[in-house]
């Protein structure tokens, strides 16, 4: 589906639809706090704005946001994610056994997150290692592993 | 690990920008390869060794440390 929006809308668009989407919540919970929705809606607006000048600028921020990132520049992405990612577990970790200490009711968010994350870890590792292991030739059935060449 | 990539792009008078719309990466990609802060992909590596006429070992010494890393 991204492929036929032009690379330089595609973060604009990614973030305007989470900005409708998260305004459309707040319309849609209502009540004396209906005109959050309204104010969503202005940050989304300022956010898809900065997300597409960001887009055409000359550093390496503004080929991530302008959807025309390298190797190098894709990589960076990849491990800051990881890293983010990481911070998230650890943080879950930390918010759910401080939880069950204190006997808390409000542990089970954390034991969601902690789920989702350790869930696309092994889904990474199915999609992204051991599938792509391949079989090995004939000629190696039946032997065993020899160290490389050093 | 050391490359000729500055000593190449420079004997033919190109800047690190017009190198990098060559072959198909950013500005910053050829400065951060050409400094040895990273160190290309195998692909790349041909497509920078093979825009230089030069083989990839000859572009990319594995034996010496970039001056200054």
């Amino acid at each position: 589906m991204m492929t036929f929006i032009p690379p330089r809308l595609r973060k604009p668009a990614w973030t305007a639809l989470a900005g409708l989407l998260f305004a459309g919540a707040w319309l849609v919970h209502g009540g004396h706090l209906w005109w959050v929705s309204i104010m969503a809606v202005i940050a989304t607006a300022a956010s898809v704005a900065r997300v597409y000048r960001l887009g055409g600028q000359d550093t390496d921020e503004g080929a991530r946001a302008g959807s025309r990132a390298d190797e190098r520049q894709q990589l960076v992405s990849v491990r800051s994610r990881a890293l983010a990612c990481n911070l998230a577990a650890v943080a879950s970790f930390i918010g759910l056994t401080a939880a069950i200490a204190v006997r808390a009711a409000w542990g089970w968010p954390f034991l969601v997150i902690l789920l989702i994350t350790g869930f696309g870890y092994l889904l990474g590792l199915g999609n992204y290692g051991v599938a792509e292991e391949g079989t090995p030739d004939e000629a190696d059935t039946g032997r065993q592993a020899r160290p490389p060449v050093s | 690990m050391r490359n000729e990539i500055r000593e190449q792009r420079r004997q033919r008078g190109l800047s690190q920008a017009e190198l990098a719309a060559a072959l198909g990466v950013s500005r910053q990609t050829v400065i951060s390869i050409e400094s040895g802060r990273y160190l290309p992909s195998l692909p790349l590596a041909f497509t920078i060794a093979r825009f230089f006429g030069l083989t990839v070992d000859k572009m990319f010494d594995p034996d010496e440390e970039e001056a200054g890393t």
